[in-house]
């Protein structure tokens, strides 16, 4: 009986103690506030980012650290990152960086293992909350560069309710033979693009994008991908099959048929006005992009459009990926509080907060969230797209920049009509291998 | 006799802070000028022609390494290059030639009174004042086969949308369109002052000597105009050898590369490539190109 008294006694002191250490421990962490600490922040500009110089108001209160964001355009973004990590200025003590140019820039960042860990929040993020693609993303040379923030990748979205349409399902079948339905393949996209495409009252199978930029390299490299070939392999060897690059590019040139007039200087503005004033069927649509079609104040087609994996070609599904990392470059002074603003960007109850204010997530326990799936029906199809299978990342490789030019090029003269598609195909392969000697001579 | 010496002491005195005052005091005033001036035009041009020497990417974090004259055999051997610099020329050539013909013409049929014609003049000017981006992007749209005003017009007339900024040679000329559009009025202002300050002496002259309005133009008219024209060209080709902003947001470049011309290719190779060195040295050629116009231009100038 005395023993049993004991025991119950010893409990309850552990008890007793423990929550006494676990209360004191988080009231050290409430006392631990920054006082006169200011970073500046690096980021690119779009709905995801507004979300968050929306929110940053809650973390500069919870830590006591003042933010300043400065957001870009991607372009200037990278080039402005370029000029402050060469120079070393530590002027920015955080940075967003767009995927292909992580392995330029690598050599400037502190590994995320090396990341110190947080004063006054919680925890620092795992990341094995990240999907792997967008780890890869962030990664060089073995070593995660920062911390993946933006889970973004091209996905396939069409009208519902148009597929749905009782009328167009009959007549459908009719003439094709099979079920109206979400295109699995691409030879379905082409098909049901075909059927819904009406010229006299503008009404477009697809959006294409073509615009001579990275927009346009990404297009091609889907295409490659869904027809089973790809620019360059790990090993940087120059790997592509002409034969099947040409069949690619005759397909394309069928979806260009069934595009709107301004196909071949198509971007972003025009996909985005032919989607939300109700004139498409389908594209490839990246995820912050489509937080506005999805906003019925802008757009006629909030509410009828719905995402899947992108459609499969001879060489399977293929979707490319645009992952934004934070980075902490070396020569930040304050990269104690630069780490604590991105371990408050990353973490599960600040991003149910700024998913509300237009944030792509990229936490696995908010993209699989059912209640967040049901009000961002995308999130699913994102899911799917950035698994192993699907994910498709730009070559890494330091010169890429150089190579995504001659891509967009080459791509450009054939849908033009410029420049034959096998004899563009060589000349593009060729120039490329001269880029990777070039490379790796150096 | 002791006298002397002092005076001739204060004498050298002030003649020394005379002197200090005449030849020392203007250049404290001028030094502020001349150090902005240092810093914003000699410093960037004295080091881009020193980093055209030497190999340096910047995101790389390595070292510039002097190459001599590596850089500038690579670009002659490039065929971008010469692409993009065939591209300049033509776009120089062609749109500066049609200004000066729309901006002369216009001056010389605006050289009258008229009802409201101090209104009509400066409403002429305004495409002159628009930022050279905003024109770029207000064409981009007004090209649009969808949306755009050009081609709605297009439309009306029963024609099939034109995709202006689709095909390589109609990007060009799309181009083209923009910056004479933009810059006519420029070559009109210069054609109008002269115009307007012409003696009336030598046109009743020719007029009782029975000369016709061809004959007063070629005779009279043009070689009075050759000075500024010499002048408005020299000022244009430099203007148009630097165009970028417009190209930059209607087309990128492309398609292909059928509108990159050097101005962009140097932007490509130095904020896409880093490639400082070798950005460099394309943007002497540019230069020396600006130069031998300019050379040319005002050697002509003098022999009128």
């Amino acid at each position: 009986m005395l023993k049993k008294k004991n025991i119950a006694l010893t409990l309850v002191l552990f008890l007793f103690i423990g929550s006494f250490l676990i209360v004191n421990s988080s009231s050290i962490k409430a006392n631990e506030k920054y006082e006169d600490t200011e970073i500046r922040v690096l980021v690119w500009r779009d709905a995801h980012s507004k979300a968050v110089k929306e929110k940053v108001h809650e973390f500069e209160e919870k830590t006591g650290i003042d933010v300043i964001i400065d957001d870009l355009p991607t372009q200037s973004l990278t080039q402005k990152m370029a000029m402050n990590l060469t120079s070393e200025t530590g002027k920015y003590d955080i940075v967003a960086v767009d995927e292909p140019y992580v392995p330029k820039f690598a050599s400037y960042f502190i590994n995320y293992s090396e990341w110190p860990q947080p004063k006054v929040l919680a925890d620092k993020v795992d990341l094995n909350v990240v999907p792997q693609g967008a780890v890869d993303a962030g990664s060089w040379q073995n070593n995660v560069k920062g911390l993946p923030i933006n889970a973004n990748v091209y996905m396939f979205t069409y009208r519902k309710d148009l597929i749905n349409d009782t009328d167009l399902q009959n007549k459908f079948k009719e003439e094709y033979g099979y079920e109206l339905q979400g295109p699995k393949d691409l030879d379905q996209l082409y098909e049901i693009g075909k059927f819904l495409y009406n010229e006299k009252d503008q009404f477009y199978g697809w959006a294409p994008f073509t615009v001579k930029s990275e927009g346009a390299t990404v297009e091609f490299m889907w295409l490659l991908r869904s027809f089973g070939t790809k620019i360059m392999n790990d090993d940087l060897e120059v790997v592509l099959d002409v034969d099947k690059a040409v069949e690619a590019l005759a397909y394309y040139n069928k979806l260009l048929e069934i595009s709107p007039p301004s196909k071949l200087s198509m971007g972003h503005p025009e996909t985005i006005q032919n989607m939300e004033s109700g004139n498409l069927f389908s594209t490839l649509q990246w995820p912050a992009i489509i937080a506005g079609h999805e906003n019925p104040e802008n757009s006629v087609a909030a509410g009828k459009l719905a995402y899947s994996a992108n459609p499969a070609g001879p060489g399977g599904a293929a979707a490319i990926t645009g992952v934004w990392t934070l980075a902490i470059p070396e020569a930040s002074k304050n990269k104690q509080a630069a780490a604590e603003f991105a371990y408050w960007w990353g973490s599960k109850d600040s991003g149910k907060e700024l998913v509300k204010a237009g944030m792509s997530p990229m936490r696995k326990d908010l993209l699989e969230d059912p209640e967040l799936q049901k009000r961002y029906p995308w999130y699913q199809a994102l899911m799917e797209n950035l698994s192993g299978d699907i994910a498709v990342h730009r070559p890494r490789f330091p010169e890429y920049p150089k190579v995504s030019d001659e891509i967009s090029t080459y791509f450009s003269r054939v849908i033009s009509g410029s420049m034959e598609a096998e004899a563009a195909m060589e000349e593009m392969k060729e120039k490329i291998e001269n880029i990777v000697k070039e490379y790796k001579n150096e | 006799m002791s006298k002397l010496p002092k005076k001739t002491e204060e004498t050298s005195f002030k003649r020394k802070s005379l002197w200090f005052k005449n030849k020392i005091t203007p250049y404290g005033f001028l030094s502020p000028a001349l150090l902005i001036l240092g810093g914003v035009l000699l410093f960037p041009l004295i080091y881009s022609f020193f980093l055209s020497f030497h190999e340096w990417n910047m995101a790389s974090g390595e070292a510039m390494k002097f190459t001599f004259l590596d850089n500038y055999i690579k670009l002659f051997k490039s065929e971008s290059f010469w692409h993009s610099v065939q591209l300049q020329l033509i776009f120089v050539g062609v749109s500066v030639s049609i200004e000066l013909i729309i901006g002369m013409a216009v001056a010389l049929f605006l050289n009258k009174d008229f009802f409201a014609d101090k209104i009509v003049r400066a409403l002429l000017l305004l495409p002159a004042f628009i930022l050279p981006v905003v024109s770029g992007l207000a064409f981009r749209f007004m090209y649009n086969p969808q949306y755009g005003a050009i081609n709605w017009f297009v439309q009306k007339l029963g024609f099939a949308p034109i995709p202006f900024l689709s095909h390589p040679r109609l990007a060009f000329v799309a181009i083209v369109i923009q910056d004479v559009w933009r810059m006519w009025p420029f070559m009109f202002m210069i054609m109008y002052a002269s115009i307007s300050t012409f003696p009336k002496a030598p046109y009743e002259a020719a007029e009782i000597a029975g000369a016709n309005r061809w004959q007063i133009f070629k005779h009279i008219t043009l070689p009075l105009l050759k000075p500024s024209i010499v002048i408005a060209v020299i000022l244009r080709v430099l203007n148009a050898l630097k165009a970028f902003s417009e190209i930059y947001v209607m087309t990128n470049g492309g398609p292909g590369n059928s509108t990159t011309i050097l101005s962009l290719f140097i932007y490509k190779n130095a904020f896409d490539f880093y490639d400082m060195g070798f950005s460099a040295s394309v943007s002497y050629i540019l230069v020396i190109i600006a130069l031998v116009f300019s050379i040319f231009l005002v050697k002509r100038q003098f022999d009128f």
